[in-house]
């Protein structure tokens, strides 16, 4: 209906030049193997602390992938149209998945620094030997391998079903995709949620959420669909998807950034507050470790930093339809993931303050360089948006 | 203005073909500057709102307003007496500003009751309801506004109406069965 009803992508679709990103490239692999190579020096020197460093830059990646994951998912399900033309960055963003598979090795091997409950031997605490059942460590070392196969195995059909469509547009690759999510959404579920708590809630084997995994997730769905925004402009600035994403896009993007900014505190506070009403011990030593000593002021600028600001910054419509403001926010939304999983896991280490250690950057370094540049790898095999998709047209004229 | 039967007039009207010809009728009903008028379909077509030229709706202030009442209601009616008036200490917790985790629920749901009601009545206020009924209505064919029917109608309200330029509008853009609507 509107004036840009003539617009038809190239039937080849659009490819990123990757002799454009060389440079990029390699400076990403050397920062990724000083990175990584630090890391060994650290979990020799200071293994206490570099365990939890890790696992903190560990949660923050694996928050950003599982949440492109799930917006993949969210597309298919729903028979989308807007999303159609950011599906292939979301898929290979979701396929960094199987890297982060490798990043779990570390918090496994690093696993009595991390969780103490490994340390006690049975019959030694009886809060603990009723939960054996479910933390033990050959339980435990299952679960994360059947997670993380469901997240490769998933994520990697998502995408080869996807390019495949590139080359001869067939509609039964639609379909295939759709049923794929509709059984990948309730395991994705299953698989965040107690992913979470194994490897963040567990780090205090007494204290117990049953929001947990929500909480989770509503931080993971929020800072990704932030990503999202980052990774499409950069994308646009290099001179592609020009013609194809539209400032109502940008539009649906923020909506979505809104609604999980409300939805993060709608989690996060209903959490916080039947904890604090109820005031049993066993329940309020997560929150009185974070919210006493330095760590009081990290809670206060996430609860700021994380829902008031961005909230009342996102309701207004012309910022949502403006890209490089948009752009602004979404970067302060990926701080406050980062500062989110921060104070989830380093207080279980420092429970007396803020505790800032060199080693806390190493791993982000590392994992976020070698992220990068299998990105980079990834992104110039295809096309930059599912160009065959047969919903494409529709959501290259997307209106609000 | 009135005809020469003596009724008042209400709009200069037209019917389209189809939704693609009433969205380009729009277009071209804009940028001859009319300001009173609108179009009638039986689904909302996509892009309209630029093809008029509505720009964005106030109802988002007013719903605003609603939601920053009721916040502010909510506050006063919680701080104000365990605060101030009446104090007392329930389940050990305190009872100045430090208890407001126990308020929030309140404070959110009053935020979105007077929203809700605000966006009710802006609603009904700026669309002119309730009202038993509407010239337009006085046509015949408008009937099939609910079925496939498109139309579009220049009211006589307008500054800029006058009948043979509105009727030679609606001629050019492709309005069939162009007719004057009658107010009563």
């Amino acid at each position: 209906m509107s004036d840009r009803s003539q617009a038809l992508p190239a039937p080849e679709g659009e490819f990123v030049e990757t002799s454009r990103f060389g440079g990029l490239s390699i400076l990403f692999a050397l920062l990724a193997l000083v990175g990584l190579g630090l890391g060994v020096v650290g979990a020799m020197v200071d293994p206490a602390q570099f365990s939890f460093s890790w696992l903190f830059a560990f949660a923050f990646f694996f928050t950003l992938c599982a949440g492109c994951f799930f917006w993949t998912l969210v597309h298919h399900a729903t028979d989308a149209d807007w999303s159609v033309v950011v599906r292939r960055q979301l898929e290979n963003i979701a396929s960094l998945l199987a890297v982060m598979a490798v990043f779990l090795v570390p918090v496994l091997l690093l696993r009595h620094h991390l969780y103490g409950w490994m340390n006690i031997p049975p019959g030694h605490e009886e809060a603990l030997d009723v939960k054996r059942p479910y933390l033990n460590w050959h339980f435990f070392l299952t679960r994360a391998i059947v997670f993380f196969a469901f997240f490769i195995i998933a994520t990697q059909l998502l995408r080869r079903f996807s390019v495949r469509q590139d080359k001869d547009g067939n509609p039964r690759f639609t379909f295939w995709m759709r049923k794929l999510s509709f059984i990948s959404l309730p395991m994705f579920a299953l698989c965040l949620t107690f992913g979470a708590c194994d490897w963040l809630m567990s780090l205090n084997y007494h204290w117990f959420s049953t929001m947990w995994g929500v909480y989770i997730f509503a931080g993971t769905a929020g800072s990704s669909m932030s990503l999202l925004v980052l990774v499409i402009t950069a994308l646009r600035n290099a001179g592609y998807l020009q013609d194809v994403v539209t400032v109502e896009h940008y539009h649906v993007m923020g909506k979505w950034m809104l609604t999980f900014t409300v939805f993060w505190a709608y989690i996060g506070f209903s959490q916080y507050m039947l904890i604090w009403y109820a005031n049993m011990p066993e329940e309020t030593q997560y929150f009185l470790v974070r919210n006493t000593e330095s760590w009081w002021a990290l809670s206060m600028l996430l609860v700021v930093g994380r829902f008031f600001g961005p909230f009342a910054i996102l309701l207004m419509q012309g910022f949502k339809k403006r890209p490089r403001r948009l752009c602004l926010l979404a970067a302060w939304i990926l701080c406050m993931q980062l500062l989110d999983m921060y104070v989830i896991v380093v207080p279980a280490l420092h429970g007396t303050g803020v505790h800032v250690s060199i080693w806390d950057f190493v791993p982000l370094l590392g994992m976020g360089a070698t992220l990068a540049f299998v990105y980079l790898r990834l992104l110039g095999r295809t096309s930059v948006f599912p160009v065959r998709d047969p919903r494409v047209i529709e959501s290259i004229n997307y209106q609000n | 203005m009135r005809t020469p039967s003596g009724h008042t007039v209400y709009a200069m009207a037209a019917e389209y073909e189809s939704a693609t010809a009433l969205y380009e009728a729009a277009k071209r009903v804009r940028d001859a500057g009319f300001k009173r008028w609108d179009v009638y379909s039986p689904f909302p077509i996509h892009g309209m709102d630029q093809a008029m030229g509505l720009g964005k709706s106030w109802l988002s202030a007013v719903v605003l307003c609603g939601g920053i009442t009721g916040l502010l209601t909510a506050a006063v009616l919680e701080f104000g007496p365990s605060w101030f008036i009446y104090p007392v200490i329930v389940h050990g917790k305190p009872f100045d500003w430090r208890t407001v985790p126990a308020f929030f629920p309140i404070m959110f749901e009053l935020t979105v009751l007077f929203s809700a009601f605000a966006a009710f009545f802006a609603v009904l206020i700026m669309n002119g309801l309730p009202r038993w009924n509407h010239p337009i209505f006085n046509w015949d064919r408008f009937s099939r506004a609910t079925n496939d029917g498109f139309f579009l109608a220049i009211e006589a309200r307008d500054p800029r109406f006058t009948e043979i330029e509105a009727r030679e509008l609606l001629e050019s853009t492709g309005g069939q069965h162009i007719t004057i609507v009658h107010e009563d």
